[in-house]
């Protein structure tokens, strides 16, 4: 998971600013755009299942030792590493890996059990607690920041700042424990941890409401910074400072004239975020057992699993690069018109 | 790796939560009896919610695959039956094999099977489906090691339709021991594609099984007897710390092998029973015994043996939910030697014994350790400080748990290990002490001990395999390559109203078919 937060913090590379080119050109352009931001993206997840395979390699031990019992003797576990075929060499094993993806072929695990099938419950899980705490902290900190931003310099604007501070300082475990505490074990509001129906989904939504806020909370801390620093950054802008000194209410100002501008620095932003909440989620689901990737990836990595591994960074990864991607659409689109 | 860190530091705080828990509850004043004792008649009917540890990408469905997840085990031992399986009285007692004989030569056995034993979908149990179940299970990557010294498939026969004939390539008077942890029988030519669903044998059957987490329900017609849940809802939790906090808050019943960490956060809450399973898991210290070691002498293995505080050891180790030991494997055996007189520490000893072997005290010795187990690092790490009491300067090396498994394990002069199975003296013995054992993880060659085993293990009478077994342990405790201090107790927690939970170490603790709800 590091090494998706890594590519996820990467700032995107800046659009080239527009130069005033032909109309011709300017009908080609964003399409042409959106195929290299998308090629962009894609190769980078390429490269990133590459150094996956590399990585494990890398490892002590692996699938076949990692999955056999402590009787076997040196010829079953080469047995074993046969079966998998593990006895290949590591490129190899990636090209063949690599090639089936677009087939939506994820490979098949040390247990023998299909990759695709190991993920089919986890997967929509994750995203569920990924999507549910991402909405969440974008509405929390917009909100939160644009709340600030209406009384610059005020009690209340230092209040959210610090607070927000001091909210992303605290890992997501301890905002957990912190809440199992008192939401869960004390006063007995809410289940303890997640338990999982016969149809591999959580057994009741309220079993969703700790692991979200596990999550929202140093996140919304984040973003709400780097909401109200653009407003902050939009306020020094002369058709902001003419709105203000035209007499306009603040509220009208940060909603109309600020924010629009600050939209793509926000939308950055946030989509950074995407890295910090499924890497989070990791850790998360462990303290909730809620059934999602983290517990996967957890195990796999153990057991040196790594169409597994790789099946879940390829997931991880794809629904990181599409918030990026579209992030970078949304800023190219608005600052591809105000140079 | 980030997340253990982060479970480690999660385990402090769960402990500081139920701490302040236990404060709570208890100045409530208590309104349950707190009684645990299994008084009363067994009631009949109610669901068990159980919880197990797993992991969701270790998950595995096959009988006869490697389960690394005490979850999937616990889920396919109540469907799915063995021939024998652990016992108290003897270790070894009948389950889907009602009986079983030896030939004179101890080398052929007749499996008897259970009269009316039927699988759920109601097809009696033919020595067939046995014969391709346990031929099935040899020819699995694992087999040669969980059935050794059969082969397959010529040594696995049917004798009519309700005995079975297995010819072991040597005498084995323990041979039946080797049929109680993974020989379930599924039925003849059942498809590797429909394992998920295949009927079983076992007091329960399958009503659903999902990522890992499954409900199942109960088979009247089981012929092991009379079955009181109704059904049993089994769990999956990747941490102990997840399921006991579970337990705590009353989404599970059962909190199987939570261990001591979640036992002392429970121990002061007194509508949990904290249920104690004695010898369920050896963590000796290995000093390997082949020339070129520092441990060759046996003199320096014997003060090794003298240095360590035991009691120290079970205290601190193991919280106390544990026992001293005396350096003899498979204490759980109810033929293991009480009698022989138990090693206390003796620095004065250590050191003559030392000085006598000059050994070198200059010299820093690694101890090589892992994280797999709790408080296997935590043994190492006191181990290391008792032994620098007696002046030997032992420094503690965590490896992680793949680069342990390549490169130490069975090499390494000076290392920790840690055995699940211990209620036989044979079966450590026959895997990791006779010069020949595939693991032997000392390197250990004494031809009296070799002797001694195979005079055990080749004698149909039971008083010469008495003397035999008890000169094997007395052997073993003088001069064997292993420091066995302690023995850790498998530890569920159980809400008030759960009884006649499994007893037993190890695999026993999926013994379910005799619990009720009060």
């Amino acid at each position: 998971m590091a090494g998706l937060s890594r590519t996820a913090r990467e700032p995107a590379p800046a659009a080239p600013a527009a130069t005033g080119a032909a109309a011709a050109a300017r009908r080609v352009r964003p399409l042409r755009r959106l195929a290299a931001a998308v090629a962009r993206r894609a190769l980078m997840l390429v490269l990133l299942l590459a150094l996956v395979f590399a990585a494990v390699e890398l490892l002590p031990g692996d699938a076949a030792s990692a999955s056999s019992e402590r009787g076997d003797s040196a010829a079953d576990v080469e047995a074993r590493r046969h079966l998998l075929g593990l006895d290949r060499p590591v490129w190899e094993r990636f090209a063949d890996w690599m090639t089936a993806l677009p087939t939506g072929d994820l490979g098949t695990g040390a247990r023998g059990q299909k990759v695709t099938d190991l993920l089919a419950d986890p997967l929509p899980n994750t995203l569920l607690l990924g999507g549910t705490a991402f909405l969440l902290t974008v509405l929390a900190s917009l909100a939160l920041g644009c709340w600030a931003a209406c009384r610059p310099g005020r009690l209340a604007d230092r209040i959210v700042s610090h607070t927000a501070t001091a909210a992303f300082a605290v890992p997501e475990f301890v905002v957990s424990v912190g809440l199992l505490l008192v939401l869960a074990l004390w006063s007995g509001l809410l289940p303890a941890v997640t338990l999982t129906g016969p149809d591999g989904a959580p057994d009741s939504w309220t079993m969703l409401v700790m692991p979200v806020l596990a999550l929202v909370i140093p996140q919304t801390g984040w973003n709400t910074r780097i909401v109200r620093g653009a407003l902050a950054d939009q306020a020094r802008t002369p058709h902001v400072e003419a709105a203000h000194l035209d007499g306009l209410p603040a509220r009208r100002i940060v909603l109309r004239h600020a924010l629009p501008g600050a939209v793509p620095a926000i939308a950055t932003g946030i989509a950074t975020s995407t890295g910090m909440l499924l890497g989070g989620a990791v850790v998360v689901e462990t303290l909730f057992n809620y059934p999602g990737i983290g517990s996967v990836l957890a195990s796999a990595v153990s057991g040196r699993d790594t169409p597994l591994i790789a099946g879940v960074v390829a997931c991880a990864g794809a629904a990181i690069s599409l918030v990026l991607l579209a992030a970078d659409l949304l800023r190219d689109g608005i600052l591809g018109d105000h140079p | 790796m980030d997340i253990n860190r982060r479970q480690v530091l999660w385990a402090g705080g769960a402990m500081g939560a139920a701490a302040l828990l236990a404060a709570c509850s208890s100045g409530d004043g208590g309104t349950t009896d707190g009684k645990a004792g299994g008084d009363g008649a067994p009631k009949n009917g109610g669901t068990l919610r159980i919880g197990a540890l797993g992991r969701a990408g270790a998950i595995t469905r096959d009988p006869h695959g490697t389960q690394a997840n005490e979850s999937d085990y616990l889920v396919i031992a109540l469907v799915f039956d063995t021939l024998a399986m652990p016992g108290a009285k003897t270790n070894t007692v009948p389950r889907l094999a009602a009986s079983w004989e030896p030939s004179a030569d101890l080398r052929t056995w007749r499996f008897k099977l259970a009269e009316g034993a039927a699988f759920h979908d109601g097809t009696p149990v033919t020595a067939e489906d046995v014969v391709w179940s346990l031929r099935r299970l040899r020819a699995t990557p694992s087999g040669a090691a969980r059935l050794p010294g059969v082969k397959a498939p010529e040594s696995i026969t049917a004798d009519g339709a309700g005995t079975v004939v297995i010819v072991s390539d040597y005498a084995n008077a323990d041979f039946p021991l080797l049929t109680r942890l993974a020989t379930f029988v599924m039925k003849k030519d059942t498809p590797d594609n429909a394992l998920d669903k295949a009927p079983g044998t076992g007091p329960f059957m399958l009503d659903w099984y999902r990522g890992g987490n499954a409900r199942l329900v109960r088979n009247d017609k089981w012929y092991g007897g009379t079955v009181r849940l109704d059904a049993i809802e089994v769990t999956m939790f990747e941490t102990p710390q997840a399921m006991a906090n579970a337990l705590l808050a009353g989404q599970i019943d059962v909190a199987s092998n939570a261990g001591a960490v979640a036992a002392r956060t429970a121990a002061t809450r007194k509508d949990i029973q904290v249920l104690r399973r004695p010898d369920d898991m050896a963590m000796p210290i290995v000093m390997r015994t082949a020339a070129g070691s520092p441990f060759a002498d046996p003199r320096v293995r014997e003060a090794m043996r003298l240095v360590v505080d035991r009691d120290a050891m079970v205290k601190q180790v193991l919280s106390g939910y544990g026992t001293v030991a005396n350096d003899i494997m498979g204490t759980g055996d109810p033929a293991y030697a009480k009698d022989v007189p138990q090693r206390e520490r003796d620095l004065e000893k250590a050191r003559k014994l030392l000085a006598e072997a000059n050994f070198d005290l200059s010299r820093t010795y690694s101890l090589v350790t892992t994280e797999d187990v709790s408080g296997l690092a935590e043994s190492a790490t006191l181990f290391a400080n008792q032994a620098r009491e007696a002046g030997i300067k032992v420094e503690v090396v965590k490896q992680e748990s793949g680069a342990f498994w390549d490169k130490t394990w069975k090499t390494g002069d000076l290392y920790t290990t840690y055995w699940g199975t211990n209620d036989s003296v044979v079966f450590f013995a026959s895997k990791t002490m006779v010069s020949e054992a595939g693991q032997n993880e000392a390197g250990w060659n004494d031809p009296a001990f070799d002797a001694a085993y195979r005079k055990a293990t080749a004698t149909a009478d039971e008083k010469e395999r008495a003397a035999a077994l008890k000169e094997l342990q007395q052997i073993e405790h003088e001069r064997s390559g292993y420091l066995l201090w302690g023995m850790a107790d498998g530890i569920d927690l159980a809400v008030a109203k759960v009884r006649g939970l499994p007893t037993l170490p190890g695999y026993g603790r999926v013994q379910l078919e005799h619990a009720w709800l009060a």
